[in-house]
């Protein structure tokens, strides 16, 4: 992983900092604040109705309103930007006020990309128009996005005249937010840029051939290669210079000898985009936007992403993904989840659709309830409700844009009440096993995918996986790595989930830290791999987990040469081709190790979660994805009252829980209490955020 | 023909996918579907079988007619596809199940956004751009790198944005609206006002809007569609063109292609038209002329039965050289190209509410 140089690392918070992230909570003036808020776009209202939009967001019981600054919108011209002298509706600096006089923290997302379902994007027309700004084609054309309501070309994250522009953005919005950081006022969240997947043009070729990424490029490599003979040697060539690589434009690999210059390729997207994203919180924090933490958020297809978890979390204080997922995603929800419950410092969602924009797949109410409490079950620790009051292009907030609650307001004021009175953010989902992604083979995937614009990350997000669209080739391998990993680890996931044993997913290339604890690493080895990855799995093993690897031990490095891997202690070497040889590793494992099943389930169509701290079990999910309802059982570990979070109903069960679950639905149980009269915990009550006039005072737990 | 500030508002998930369902009837199936039983489905000929045609089959060969990659768009990746060339795509769409099948010559993607970057022009609106798309698309079918079965509109000529144009001055002219709002089984299904101002598509207001303009409804909507384009007159632009109707009537003649079926309907009202400007009163007229004509030519073995009615024929034909006829600006007839794409989808009628 490429390292940042000392002076361009955000800063760690300091004593003093003006708002931290602690405990999976934000932490303002000694009080913690889960990080559940809801999205209102002032412009987007008459200025009549911010009121009881932001009090309706009160009474859902939500501490934190989120907001785009939009920069197209407020620039009326170039260098002429209107923030409410012209049109009340874009005053920011009222709006925030208002937030902190209602007693609401704020969320503030500057872009410049923010997407929003704009027009552009929400940058300026003359950005994205201005050639020294766009991102290039291998042939040197502009990149389009094909979105309505009209498609427009993209910048690139590499143009310097793009980060000049984008910089003075900063400093105006800096004039607004920056005296209404908490305490002053409000803000205690901030997000840098949006969804920075090269605007969902992120075919390994699609882009970017600008001249300052190749640039970029030519250093990129002189970091990687110690000097040029190394390069070359590692790609099979005979550059004078670094500056005489010219990246690939198509993917041409016949062998293994041929492929390390797309990897190579495929890595440099990776740190593009990080170092853009330095470069833009290092701005916003120059323009006076800094003491508070700053979050980046991916977008959907997250397995296909030319974007490093584990990077851009030394960019960014959280890193999190948006969910727009109907039910029948289940298994991409669920997945997802678990990948950030594992990788990053906490689950978070900055984006929990409501709704959906019009050119998206349509998602219901009911939609949108499945996908937070099932992300909620596999650990999602905040969110972010996006929207919380409906706008122009969208459709399906619980808030009309009148700032009146719709009756499906109700299902969420329940949840997030819940979620409060019961501290949800500092629960634990334990696993016990991990299975670590491998990021060297996602870069082979993205690299052999054939379907050019409709990248690894574009087929995910329509449904499919990441390696749909791959070659089938073997490039001289025993198999199709940029294939195969995936389908063992989603064997994997499979045959857990079939057993009832919790599972995270851990990037690989995720700091030592985030492997240890786990009793079981699964991890997809080919013919080559990372010597980091190796290694780090490798360390923890020592540590006294085991390690299920498979199905040949390496013996190249990530640039293909030759390299000795040390054979794990405790290791496993296994071939997985079918779903019955992952469920036979997984039951000898479970049987030889007596690896947790906590709480489960019959039938095996339904899937339980369960979430503890000191005290022992605090809440209970059980999930149907099928079109059917099912009547199971769920095994106690002892006798339990449980209440229905939702519904209100009471269960208890002494060996066993006997309950209904509807279709596609989620039953989040909360327990109440041992059925064998010990005492139950006392629940936590959080104080709700009450309007008062002057400055606010979140709610939140003392 | 679009604006780049088009504005969507007061739609709900129910209304909005009610509404394009008519057109794109899979994306029920999208919403509706089961949940996939494992991360990476795969399926091999035997799994194949299956009662439910859904998704698509999209093949990747290589110049050289290797096949890279197979997979279905719903059921994952297809392993061991039998496959001999664009001829045996209908084959291994029904072996697969899937509704459609695709081959796409690798790179051919990248050609079509390249080709696309060039051709773009920074006026250009969505339609417009759309068009361009289609154009380059069916360059690349026709230079064999792009094979699809089925083919519906393969023999439609794609317009040019200023046939499109003045197509959509006739439908809905500069500073009007048009109003489509349809019912089932009594209750609002979905509605819709498109208003132009500018030569553009501005607003697209849903059906939340709609009734709160119009305020409370009597509940017939044989009666209410008065109100509703009353409304919509005050509060958006003048009315050009309003459909009323129950949604399953709409739907059934989306998809007929018999002449005199939008005649009949309007006829008995079970579609109201309303306002009605002259050109729908010319073509259900000659819908309705066509109708009688080929059924009383049935009847009377092939009699010119047209001879009766030349009285008509002659008002329509006089008629359409002064308002212009959409079928002849656009060089295809828009709703028989749709009720073609629509025919093999079947229709999925909602239930009945209990009463």
């Amino acid at each position: 992983m490429t390292s940042f140089p000392a002076e361009g690392r955000p800063r760690a918070a300091r004593a003093g900092e003006r708002v931290e992230l602690r405990d999976r909570a934000l932490r303002v003036g000694g009080r913690s604040v889960p990080l559940l808020s809801g999205a209102v776009h002032y412009w987007r209202l008459e200025r009549s109705a911010w009121r009881p939009a932001l009090e309706s967001l009160v009474r859902l019981g939500l501490p934190i309103v989120e907001t785009y600054v939009p920069w197209g919108v407020h620039e009326t011209g170039p260098g002429e930007l209107d923030f409410g002298r012209r049109d009340a509706r874009k005053d920011l600096g009222a709006f925030l006020d208002l937030a902190h006089e209602l007693g609401l923290l704020a969320f503030v997302r500057p872009g410049p990309h923010i997407n929003a379902e704009l027009t552009y994007f929400g940058l300026p027309e003359r950005i994205v128009y201005d050639p020294a700004c766009q991102a290039r084609s291998p042939k040197g054309s502009p990149v389009y996005l094909f979105f309505p309501p009209v498609m427009f070309p993209v910048p690139s994250y590499a143009s310097a005249r793009y980060h000049q522009e984008l910089g003075a953005w900063y400093d105006a919005v800096g004039e607004v937010v920056a005296q209404r950081l908490w305490p002053e006022g409000p803000v205690a969240l901030l997000q840098v840029d949006n969804e920075a997947s090269f605007y969902f043009r992120d075919g390994n070729y699609c882009q970017d051939y600008h001249p300052d990424a190749l640039a970029g490029w030519h250093a990129f490599l002189a970091g990687r290669y110690a000097s040029i003979d190394a390069l070359n040697a590692a790609h099979r060539a005979a550059h004078p210079a670094f500056e005489a690589c010219a990246p690939p434009t198509r993917f041409d690999a016949q062998d293994a000898d041929g492929l390390t210059p797309h990897l190579d390729w495929a890595a440099y997207h990776e740190h593009l985009v990080a170092s853009a994203l330095l470069k833009m919180r290092a701005r916003m924090e120059r323009a006076g936007m800094v003491g508070v933490p700053v979050v980046h958020n991916l977008p959907l297809g997250d397995g296909g992403l030319p974007l490093s978890v584990p990077e851009l979390e030394g960019v960014a204080d959280l890193v999190g993904f948006d969910y727009y997922h109907g039910r029948r995603e289940h298994r991409t929800i669920k997945r997802r989840t678990l990948y950030l419950a594992g990788t990053t410092r906490f689950a978070y969602a900055p984006e929990l659709g409501v709704g959906a924009p019009p050119w998206f797949t349509p998602l219901a109410h009911d939609d949108s309830l499945y996908c937070a409490m099932t992300a909620l079950a596999f650990g999602l620790r905040g969110f972010n409700l996006y929207m919380l009051v409906d706008r122009d292009r969208w459709y399906g907030a619980p808030i009309d844009a009148a700032g009146t609650a719709r009756p499906e307001a109700d299902a969420w004021r329940t949840l997030i009440g819940c979620l409060r009175d019961i501290d949800f953010h500092t629960l634990e989902r334990r696993a016990e096993v991990a299975l670590v992604v491998p990021r060297e083979y996602q870069r082979l995937s993205r690299a052999t995918n054939l379907l050019g614009p409709i990248s690894p990350t574009t087929i995910e997000a329509i449904g499919g996986t990441p390696v749909d669209g791959c070659r089938d080739d073997d490039l001289g391998f025993a198999g199709p790595v940029q294939t195969l990993w995936f389908r063992m680890l989603a064997r994997f996931a499979d045959a857990l989930t079939e057993a009832g044993i919790p599972y995270v997913y851990v990037d690989g290339d995720a700091d030592a830290a985030r492997l240890a604890g786990y009793r079981v690493l699964i991890t997809p080895s080919y013919e080559y791999a990372s010597v980091a990855r190796w290694q780090r799995v490798c360390d923890a093993a020592r540590e006294g987990g085991t390690l299920v690897y498979g199905p040949t031990l390496p013996t190249l490095d990530a640039q293909l040469a030759r390299h000795g891997f040390e054979v794990p202690r405790r290791g496993r070497r296994v071939l997985i081709d079918t779903p019955a040889d992952a469920t036979r590793v997984v039951h000898e494992l479970a049987d030889a190790l007596q690896l947790a099943r906590p709480f489960r389930a019959t039938p095996m169509l339904l899937e339980t979660s369960v979430h503890a701290d000191a005290r022992g079990p605090r809440v209970l999910f059980v999930v149907n994805p099928e079109k059917h309802a099912l009547d199971g059982e769920v095994a106690l570990p002892a006798p339990l009252r449980f209440v229905d979070a939702l519904s209100g109903e009471r269960l208890s069960g002494e060996a066993t829980l006997a309950l209904r679950v509807p279709a596609q639905t989620v039953r989040m149980l909360i327990v109440e209490g041992r059925d064998d009269d010990a005492p139950p915990p006392p629940p936590s009550r959080a104080p709700r955020p009450r309007a008062r006039r002057g400055a606010g005072t979140p709610g939140g737990t003392p | 023909m679009i604006s780049p500030h088009l504005r969507f508002e007061g739609f709900d998930a129910r209304s909005w996918t009610n509404l394009l369902s008519l057109f794109a009837p899979g994306v029920r199936d999208r919403v509706e579907g089961d949940a996939a039983d494992t991360d990476v489905p795969e399926l091999d000929l035997r799994e194949a079988r299956s009662e439910v045609v859904e998704g698509t089959l999209i093949i990747v060969r290589a110049d050289d007619g290797r096949v890279l990659r197979a997979f279905h768009t719903t059921r994952g990746r297809v392993r061991d596809l039998a496959y001999d060339g664009p001829q045996d795509l209908e084959r291994v769409a029904r072996a697969y199940a899937a509704r459609r099948a695709v081959e796409l010559r690798e790179g051919v993607l990248d050609e079509l956004t390249e080709t696309l970057a060039q051709r773009l022009e920074r006026s250009d609106d969505y339609a417009t751009q759309t068009l361009v798309l289609a154009r380059i698309v069916r360059e690349l079918t026709n230079a064999g790198k792009i094979h699809a079965w089925p083919r519906p509109v393969e023999d439609v000529p794609i317009p040019t944005a200023g046939m499109v144009r003045r197509a959509l001055d006739i439908v809905l002219p500069d500073e009007h609206a048009l109003v489509v709002a349809l019912w089932e089984h009594g209750e609002p299904w979905t509605a819709v006002a498109l208003r132009r101002r500018d030569g553009v598509l501005d607003l697209a207001a849903g059906p939340d809007l709609l009734f709160r303009w119009a305020g409370p409804l009597g509940g017939d909507w044989r009666r209410d569609h008065r109100v509703l384009a009353d409304a919509v007159a005050r509060s958006v632009a003048p009315v050009h063109l309003g459909i009323f109707a129950e949604a399953s009537q709409v739907r059934a003649l989306l998809r007929d292609p018999d002449p005199g079926a939008w005649a009949r309907a309007v006829a008995v009202r079970d579609i109201i038209v309303h306002p009605t400007p002259p050109y729908v009163a010319v073509a259900l007229g000659a819908d309705a002329a066509r109708a009688v004509a080929r059924t009383t030519s049935r009847w009377l073995g092939g009699f010119d039965a047209l001879k009766p009615l030349a009285p008509l024929a002659s008002y329509v034909r006089g008629r359409v050289g002064e308002v212009g006829s959409i079928t002849a600006l656009l060089g295809f007839d828009p709703l028989r190209a749709l009720a073609r794409s629509l025919a093999e989808r079947p229709v999925r009628e909602p239930a009945a509410p209990p009463k």
